[in-house]
């Protein structure tokens, strides 16, 4: 497993780079310019962004020939899908540590952008639930469609997410309304349904990884 | 003698490219080098697959040092060093971090004999795998494939993009390493003449099918071709022949016993068949 972290988190770290120069540069308009917006916007494609940098990899280990001699190494198949979505874990959390950096230091500047500070939460269960929904979608996706549809399949993944997280969220306003009660609910329905599909994911992806052929 | 690779009936449809393994069966024993050859899409690589589980095998059985390696088997994968043809590594990594990667995942992994096959093969560590020429991508992954210390090296076409020169080099490497007679190699190449420097073992392959595999003894020492006129052929006893092939002038006949076709057919010209020769009597002609 340590090598196929490693592997991991090498193969995204090049384009994981690129990724953290541009929110370091987006973070610094956001942190200097008072826009709830800008902020909204900076927190959601930190979380998000970075988990699909960690995707991104998945599909380009299959240019070369590494994703089939990955095979020969001594790993085991589901070891191999587990540190794939342990990197996206990795990458999450990269992700939200900037979202957290950019909207706390606005917030040490130019006081809480929000209108009250349990939606800066709800922007962080925002995220989090897009990114792992996205990951629960994409891996499984991706090894049962094909490695060559790849871009297509992030992108379908990446609008469902989006998709389910607005529908979990209209149904919960639907049914218990505004309000700060409200709020926390839909925080936790956004993690736990989030993490279930994410969770209940990796032992599909394994079970379709373990009859793919290369 | 003992073998480190056995494959017995080994069977592989693919049903979208209408492509069958067929009963493939060989072995190989410690301390040799086993030749694999066929035209391209004669299913080497399919052989290979199904030796390494990538290609999951329909029928038969494949023993890697006697016994079949499932996926959980991971102590018998780290006994096994392999190389593709092409970029095994993903071009972003350079040789260092490639060497850390690969830490990682080999209990035995020897970063000192790694550092010192990229030095003997003039590869530089910090360069990006993208830059690499062909030559040095594929001395790249045999310096890799060597330095967890495997016991048995499969390489599919490694050498196909190397010059004479590298070639030349690369065979030395396995040379040594199956010195000790408890090491051993399958390589796979259309480089016939590579086969005929190295191999102890020349494994024929067309159509999914096994041809034959001989020695290199016996390719030497015992199997011929006889170059035959038309009333020299039709007087051949049908026994003696494995396959021909009619040419302008003459008909190539390959035999198993190259001295008792001299002895037998005194009037026939018989020469020493080559790797090249072979394959294509046996591909070629008809059998």
């Amino acid at each position: 497993m340590r090598g196929l972290l490693k592997n991991n988190i090498y193969a995204t770290l090049s384009g994981g780079k690129l990724f953290g120069i541009f929110m370091c540069l987006v973070g610094s308009i956001a942190v200097s310019v008072v826009s709830q917006s800008l902020l909204i916007g900076y927190g959601l494609t930190g979380i998000v962004g970075f988990t699909v940098c960690a995707l991104i990899v998945v599909q380009k280990e299959f240019t070369s020939k590494w994703g089939k001699y990955k095979l020969t190494l001594p790993v085991r198949r589901a070891d191999i899908i587990k540190s794939q979505f342990w990197n996206h874990l990795i990458w999450l959390l990269v992700g939200v540590v900037f979202a957290g950096a950019g909207i706390g230091l606005s917030w040490l500047f130019h006081g809480c952008q929000f209108d009250q500070p349990l939606d800066i939460l709800m922007l962080f269960a925002l995220g989090v639930s897009i990114s792992l929904f996205l990951g629960a979608l994409y891996f499984p996706l991706f090894y049962l469609i094909g490695e060559e549809r790849g871009e297509i399949i992030l992108g379908i993944a990446l609008l469902c997410a989006f998709v389910m997280d607005w529908g979990l969220i209209s149904i919960l306003n639907d049914l218990f309304g505004p309000g700060r009660t409200a709020i926390l609910i839909e925080t936790a329905a956004l993690f736990v349904c989030s993490l279930s599909a994410f969770f209940l994911s990796c032992p599909l992806t394994t079970w379709i990884y373990s009859r793919k052929e290369y | 003698m003992e073998n480190i690779l056995e494959l017995q009936q080994i069977s592989k449809t693919f049903p979208k490219s209408n492509f069958t393994l067929d009963n493939v069966s060989f072995s190989l024993p410690y301390g040799a080098i086993g030749g694999f050859v066929g035209e391209n899409g004669a299913g080497k690589t399919t052989t290979i697959g199904c030796i390494l589980n990538t290609v999951r095998k329909d029928n038969g059985t494949v023993k890697l040092f006697g016994r079949e390696m499932l996926d959980a088997d991971t102590a018998l994968r780290e006994k096994i060093g392999v190389v593709y043809d092409g970029d095994n590594f993903p071009s972003f990594w350079t040789a260092k971090q490639l060497s850390r990667v690969m830490a990682g995942f080999y209990a035995q992994w020897d970063d000192a004999l790694f550092w010192h096959y990229l030095k003997r093969f003039q590869l530089l560590p910090e360069q990006k795998l993208k830059n690499y020429s062909r030559g040095m991508t594929m001395k790249l992954a045999i310096a890799a494939a060597l330095s967890h210390r495997p016991q048995l090296l499969i390489l599919d076409e490694a050498t196909s993009g190397l010059d004479p020169v590298m070639r030349d080099e690369m065979l030395d490497v396995f040379l040594e390493f199956v010195q000790d007679e408890r090491h051993s190699v399958l390589l796979s190449s259309h480089i016939t003449s590579d086969l005929e420097k190295v191999a102890d073992y020349i494994t024929f392959l067309h159509n999914g099918r096994l041809l034959m595999t001989v020695s290199k003894n016996d390719l030497a020492y015992r199997y011929a071709v006889m170059r035959c006129r038309e009333n020299q052929f039709r007087a051949l006893d049908s026994g003696d022949i494995i396959a021909y092939r009619k040419r302008d002038y003459q008909i190539d006949v390959l035999v198993s016993d190259g001295e008792a076709a001299r002895k037998k057919y005194h009037d026939v010209v018989v020469d020493h068949v080559s790797i090249d020769e072979m394959l294509l009597l046996l591909i070629k002609g008809i059998r």
